[in-house]
């Protein structure tokens, strides 16, 4: 009996035990589903906390039934020869048991099929960004201006934004879990959802459909200000970029324009003029770089561009400039991500230089 | 024993005929029949569907390595953040390997292991219908998977995925050949499944032993059924992807070109609609082999019989109508993913049946604890776990938080793993000495349920936890700072220890062999297929039993006395016997006539691959493979029925010995 007492402390301390570790882990986990962030990932939660709650009672139930009868009918406790009695069925308990499960997903059907169609519907005149992926990097415009921008979604807190969400090669997946539930990016098609953050933060998120090489290297950072410091930005990515005054910065824009690198990025009023070449269903377009210091990140967020301090990460962005397919997997010969250029360290330098000044 | 048997066919049947009744014409030279009833010839070019599982079990378990040395090197690129052990592209083609080998060249050709094995013997007839056509499957399997890992060698591995989504798997985005290797080995692979289907279904709806009607029909044989219907409505649908795959690849079709008009969104539908039926014809043979354990260790009937049989009916229709809840995120619209998560949730409704079917069996029973017992409680337990996270994926908005996460990659998991791997070790441990005559020993065993169990859940379970942290699959390295450099960690371990597990099994194999005893009912089964000798005859009955009741083993063996209490009245080996007699009785002047081997299977099967290896590198070869078809095809046909009488050796004295050369 005491032993059997024991065991029951036992495994009470070791279920305490467990659910410490497993709360405390979550607190430092950026891109947790379970810490909702706006009402969107808030509705998303609300529904399925009760449902993880119904199915933990269930298979509790289960795994208790399943030890009460390895503990009371173990063949130890009986006679050797003892038969027990051939039960071959109850066929009233087993309607009963398909029953109830039928009733209990009914339940859950109800509210899951609410949510569904509350989720899809969208808010009248809020705001819009149109969002591409391609590899292995997201693009953000937003109509209504020329603000075309990479990596980091800006947005407004405490407002509802829908994001359009298509492709220009292969499937994506657009998500930022504190927002909202995730949507695939399928070349040809466009596909909504609402996001809303509640307050100004960093909100992490990932591409999450397989897409090639450097799948793991498409983050994505949701950036939400307030609504005055977001119109503050918005004001300043609609501005053109200001010619560069500095020698070794005016030098950076000739090694830009000589090395061709407006081919894939675009730079807004610098002399640079030419298109993004858009190659279809290949990703030819590289971010745009007009006011790439506003970023904290680049290179599909997978590097920092600021030091915590915010000033410029210099060596990583050297780094990157000097051979950028070590630094992330890519396909540069299939026309997927960025050549190395076989920079020398002064055009570096410059480069560094004039990029710097694309506040 | 009177019967002789010889390695004479009489008809595909291979029912007893009298002798002497038809005169034979001398066959021509290749057109003969390969007369080796031993040594390694013998099984080259068997048609017992004995031998012919014992060689899936024994390819898959193979394949198993193959597909999990890849499954080590995931968890060692993942133990932490910014792992160096593989490349991008090295992940990449080790992820996509380890699916698909897993998939369709261990998890399937396992449960074809048993459903050839057992069903023949569990329905009372003498081999399947088609027995030729049974190599052929066996071998086309093979053939594919080796074809499928000469990718490794020949210009890279596949890269896209086991779900290989367009248009990521098309030429522009992997050029490497590794997507050809895949579409080919699936349609390759496919022809293997379609015609065992074929095959298994004319068997079992024709072949039973007098007495046997459908709802006496063994719960195994009656799951295998059911998933063998389930392979010959979805195979199809995966073989046009694979072949629309190939065309677009290359012949420069559009099928999947966005540019030119095409919906990626196809092959995901087309994909799917395989793909959910594949889940359920993977794990219900296992559920079959948890509900043939679970009565024999608790000495009571399964509970519930055609409950258990109509809920897994009711699986096998439904999946049919789920696919799409695999692409909540894609965009279908909200009427669709309503009706698919209605639809999703609705199959919990058998599943939990089954669950609370099999607790049931176990209630009031006399259970014993063997290792076959342990795994199918496993089973049971840590499929359920995969069940109800299965019902938190059909809350379609709750979905697109967690699918493509981790948390997918523990719910399957628990499903394929925990449920369908953790049912065909149950099954070797049950079936063990039927099939070779010895035990696995039982310490050893209880070792490697213990250090499996440990394994797997520390390997899957806390991936629950990843998934909800937000961590992405199908990621090759993810950044410090996340919160799940822990967890990657234990489940790395896990991994390890998992891994080591099977190494005990290999061990448990190789010590256990040495203890034949030949005991035809170790463990007081209940169904028929313990009623011959360990091993069985390569005619399996010598008297094919006559039936009466569903468990009609154990009623041979238990009556009620005159007070109504059931009491043992024979053996398991007295039941035997008196059926040995039977036979002498009424057959000591008759031969036995089993179907000949063949060359027939084993070549056409090795044209495939060569035909496979020629579309990717020169037509030519294609050609050469195709002829090496084509003539096994007429070899087929032309080759006689019978070989000739005096062409034979002495038959083998025992099984055994026919049976200990593998």
């Amino acid at each position: 009996m005491s032993r059997r007492r024991d065991a029951r402390r036992w495994l009470l301390a070791v279920g305490v035990g467990l659910v410490l570790v497993l709360t405390a882990c979550a607190e430092d986990a950026p891109q947790d589903t379970l810490q909702p962030k706006g009402p969107e990932a808030q509705t998303i939660h609300n529904l399925i906390v009760p449902i993880f709650v119904v199915a933990g009672v269930v298979g509790l139930l289960v795994f208790a039934a399943v030890a009460f009868v390895m503990v009371k009918y173990r063949a130890g406790k009986f006679h050797a020869t003892d038969v027990p009695e051939q039960v071959h069925g109850n066929p009233k308990l087993e309607i009963g048991w398909t029953i109830l499960p039928a009733i209990i997903m009914a339940a859950i059907a109800v509210p899951t099929v609410s949510v569904i169609f509350d989720l899809a519907s969208k808010p009248t005149d809020a705001m819009e960004i149109n969002v591409v992926g391609q590899q292995w990097w997201w693009e953000f415009d937003y109509p209504g201006t020329n603000v075309v921008t990479a990596n980091e979604i800006v947005i407004p807190a405490g407002e509802p934004v829908v994001v359009n969400i298509t492709s220009r090669d292969v499937i994506h997946s657009f998500w930022v879990p504190g927002l909202n539930g995730k949507k695939d990016a399928v070349p040809g098609r466009t596909s909504s959802i609402t996001i809303q953050a509640d307050e100004p933060g960093r909100y992490m998120g990932a591409c999450t459909e397989y897409c090639g090489l450097s799948h793991a290297n498409m983050r994505i950072v949701a950036v939400a200000l307030t609504p005055d410091d977001f119109d503050e930005w918005l004001a300043n990515q609609e501005t053109a970029a200001a010619a560069p005054t500095g020698a070794d910065a005016r030098a950076g824009l000739e090694v830009f324009n000589g090395r061709g690198c407006g081919a894939c990025h675009m730079i807004d009023g610098a002399g640079v003029t030419q298109q993004p070449q858009v190659v279809p269903l290949v990703s030819g377009v590289a971010p745009n770089l007009t006011h790439l210091m506003s970023r904290d990140v680049f290179a599909g967020a997978m590097f920092p561009l600021k030091n915590p301090d915010g000033t410029l990460n210099r060596p990583l962005l050297e780094a990157w400039l000097r051979n950028s397919p070590a630094m992330k997997p890519m396909y540069p010969q299939g026309g997927r991500g960025m050549p190395a250029q076989g920079l020398t360290e002064q055009q570096i330098d410059d480069l560094v230089a004039y990029l710097s000044t694309l506040k | 024993m009177a019967i002789v048997e010889q390695d004479r066919p009489a008809g595909p049947l291979a029912l007893p005929a009298g002798d002497g009744e038809h005169r034979e014409r001398e066959p021509l030279g290749v057109f003969s029949r390969p007369v080796h009833a031993r040594g390694w010839r013998s099984w080259l070019f068997t048609v017992d569907h004995k031998r012919i599982g014992i060689m899936y079990g024994a390819a898959a378990l193979f394949f198993l390595i193959l597909g999990g040395v890849p499954a080590l090197l995931i968890r060692a690129q993942l133990a932490g953040p910014n792992g160096t052990v593989l490349t991008a592209d090295q992940y990449n083609q080790v992820m996509t390997m380890h699916g698909t080998v897993m998939i369709f060249l261990v998890v399937m050709p396992i449960g074809a292991c048993f459903i050839n094995y057992l069903v023949p013997l569990q329905i009372g007839a003498r081999d399947v219908a088609f027995p030729r056509l049974n190599a052929l499957s066996f071998w086309t399997f093979l053939f594919g998977g080796l074809f499928l890992n000469l990718s490794w060698i020949l210009g890279g591995a596949p890269d896209g995925g086991w779900f290989s989504y367009a248009p990521n798997t098309g030429v522009v985005f992997s050029p490497t050949h590794g997507m050809d290797f895949w579409a080919l080995t699936i349609i390759i692979t496919g022809i293997a499944s379609s015609v065992g289907a074929v095959n298994l279904i004319v068997t079992m709806l024709n072949m039973r032993a007098p007495g046997m009607s459908l709802m006496r029909m063994p719960i195994f044989t009656w799951m295998a059924l059911v998933t063998q219907f389930l392979l010959l409505f979805a195979i199809p649908v995966l073989t046009v992807a694979a072949f629309l795959l190939f065309f677009d690849r290359r012949f420069g079709a559009n099928f999947f070109d966005v540019s030119q008009g095409a919906d990626p969104l196809l092959w995901q539908h087309l994909f799917w609609i395989f793909g959910h039926p594949e889940v359920y014809l993977m794990i219900l043979p296992a559920f079959g082999i948890v509900s043939e354990v679970l009565p024999v260790f608790a000495r009571k009937p399964l509970f519930g019989y055609p409950f258990v049989v109509f809920s897994g009916v009711a699986i096998a229709f439904m999946g049919f109508g789920v696919w799409a809840h695999h692409m909540f995120a894609s965009g279908l619209g909200p009427v669709s993913v309503a009706a698919f998560a209605l639809a999703t949730m609705f199959i919990a409704v058998p599943t939990g049946v089954k669950i609370i079917n099999w607790v049931a069996t176990m209630w009031g029973g006399r259970l014993k604890f063997d290792p076959a017992m342990l795994f199918a409680i496993a089973l049971v337990l840590q499929f359920t776990l995969g069940g109800l996270s299965g019902v938190t994926h059909a809350i379609a908005p709750a979905d697109t938080q967690q699918t493509d996460t981790y948390y997918i990659v523990a719910h399957f998991h628990y499903v394929l793993f925990g449920g369908a791997l953790f049912g065909f070790v149950a099954g070797w441990y049950f079936w063990w000495p039927k099939v070779f005559g010895y035990k696995l020993n039982r310490t050893l065993g209880l070792v490697h349920f213990w250090w499996m169990v440990i394994g797997f859940n520390l390997t899957f379970g806390f991936m629950h936890i990843l998934g909800l942290q937000g961590m992405p699959r199908r990621i090759y390295t993810y950044a410090d700072g996340m919160g799940w450099n822990l967890w990657n960690m234990v489940s790395t371990a896990g991994a390890f220890i998992l891994a080591t597990s099977f190494i005990v099994f290999f061990v448990n194999i190789f010590v256990s062999r040495k203890h034949k005893t030949h005991e035809v009912d170790p463990w007081d089964a209940r169904s028929i297929e313990w009623m011959t000798s360990s091993p069985p005859p390569a005619h399996n009955f010598d008297e094919i039993p006559v039936v009466h009741h569903l468990d009609e083993f154990w009623y041979r063996k238990y009556a009620e006395d005159d007070d109504g209490q059931l009491v043992q009245i024979a053996t398991g080996d007295e039941v035997y016997r008196k059926e040995l007699a039977q036979a002498e009785q009424d057959h000591a002047a008759e031969h036995m006539h089993m179907p000949s081997v063949s060359y027939w299977p084993i070549v056409f099967s090795a044209g495939l691959p060569l035909v496979g290896l020629g579309m990717i590198f020169n037509l030519g070869l294609a050609v050469l493979g195709g002829l090496v078809s084509l003539v096994a095809l007429f070899g087929w046909v032309l080759e006689p029925s019978v070989a000739p009488e005096d062409s034979h050796g002495p038959a083998p004295a025992s099984e055994e010995e026919a049976v200990s050369v593998g």
